[in-house]
């Protein structure tokens, strides 16, 4: 059973890098595209996309700290 | 690493590994302190490796922040020289880009003061954190004054207990996590009043079962921001240094499964270069973790001050 405790931790900690990946993705492509078509707007965009990037990432790095928990206190 | 190995010579190296990265990451013991002091209420007051990073930490933010800052202010001709230069150019950049859009032009002079404080006091605790300064200490004292590793009594080798980021712990930063919960309660307040702080965290003129919906989750939502700042700046510190550490230790392990050094040499090869990789990504890491806790608290705060309905 030892070895299900640590394949369960893996498995969460590749969903939640699947997650976090697509998420990131999506959000830097569409600034990207933003960007291409208006490169005058460059800044604004910028500044709309980092504070949902940041919400995004905190939520990834609890995940990961309630994986890396239950690989701790088993 | 291997300076602090010494004492740890049973089981396997895996487990040896595992207990060296979280002894790298963790506080030190509060049994065995760098400095012992009295109890204090019944709380052990004695210094550990963190809090004497704190207090180095704000040595250097004195040195190298307030005393240029107060020496220009006293200048008779308000022109920057040396590192004012550098120091203007943040500061301008935090009121403008950070506090101002979020705060609001009447709040800005009351809340750029915190949010500044809060980027030098992290980001000097994050960099800090990423000099190895104790391990070459430790190689000094082991190999040059030959002090061995176990003498608990030496100054040295207690200060290689634990790691040196103070904000890659969890109660620094929830400390840091409760200072923005308070201020966000102290901006709604001054700008709205006492009970009409409260009341606008709800907008107002919805459907009554709505309301029994609604009041639960901003009371959530209130101790969840603090509580999100909280872990991401500790879990970014921490998770960077575990993954330092876990690739050098690739070379230990590798080492011991073949009984070889040859093997530990071969990955030595790749994962050197990785480390030096992932150490540049930290520098980024540490700059964006600064710019990231000043950011959303000035957001925070901001949306207590200019709230929409």
């Amino acid at each position: 059973m030892e070895v299900l405790h640590y394949l369960g931790a893996a498995i969460g900690l590749g969903l939640i890098v699947i997650g976090a990946g697509l998420g990131i993705g999506r959000l830097a492509a569409a600034a990207a595209d933003g960007i291409a078509r208006q490169p005058e707007a460059t800044d604004q965009i910028t500044g709309a996309v980092n504070l949902p990037l940041f919400l995004l990432e905190g939520v990834a790095i609890l995940a990961e700290v309630f994986v890396l928990l239950i690989v701790l206190m088993k | 690493m291997l300076v602090s190995t010494g004492e740890q010579n049973s089981g396997g190296a895996m487990e040896q590994v595992g207990d060296n990265i979280i002894h790298h990451v963790s506080n030190s013991d509060i049994h065995h302190p760098i400095f012992s002091l009295p109890h204090l209420f019944n709380i052990d007051m004695s210094v550990t490796k963190h809090v004497l990073m704190l207090w180095i930490v704000a040595l250097t933010v004195g040195f190298v922040v307030i005393l240029p800052i107060q020496r220009y202010v006293q200048q008779r001709r308000l022109i920057p020289t040396g590192l004012m230069n550098a120091l203007e150019i943040v500061v301008s950049f935090v009121r403008d880009t950070i506090v101002k859009p979020n705060v609001g032009l009447k709040w800005v002079n009351s809340w750029a003061p915190l949010i500044l404080t809060f980027l030098f006091f992290i980001f000097f605790a994050n960099a800090i954190g990423m000099i190895p300064i104790f391990d070459v200490l430790g190689l000094v004292n082991r190999f040059v004054f030959h002090v061995p590793a176990n003498d608990s009594h030496n100054f040295i080798n207690g200060l290689l207990h634990g790691g040196p980021t103070a904000t890659g712990n969890f109660n620094v930063t929830a400390a840091l996590a409760i200072i923005t919960f308070l201020s966000i309660i102290i901006a709604g307040t001054k700008a709205h009043g006492f009970i009409q702080h409260w009341k606008n965290l709800v907008p107002h003129g919805l459907p009554g079962f709505v309301y029994i919906i609604l009041i639960p989750i901003e009371i959530i939502g209130m101790f969840v921001k603090p509580f999100a700042l909280t872990m991401r700046l500790a879990a970014n510190m921490t998770g960077g240094h575990i993954a330092l550490l876990a690739i050098l230790s690739f070379m230990a392990i590798f080492a011991d499964m073949f009984q070889s050094v040859f093997a530990g040499l071969g990955v030595a090869l790749i994962s050197v270069p990785l480390a030096v990789a992932i150490s540049g990504l930290e520098i980024i890491v540490i700059i964006v973790q600064a710019y990231v806790f000043t950011l959303l608290s000035a957001v925070f705060i901001g949306m207590a001050i200019k709230v929409h309905h």
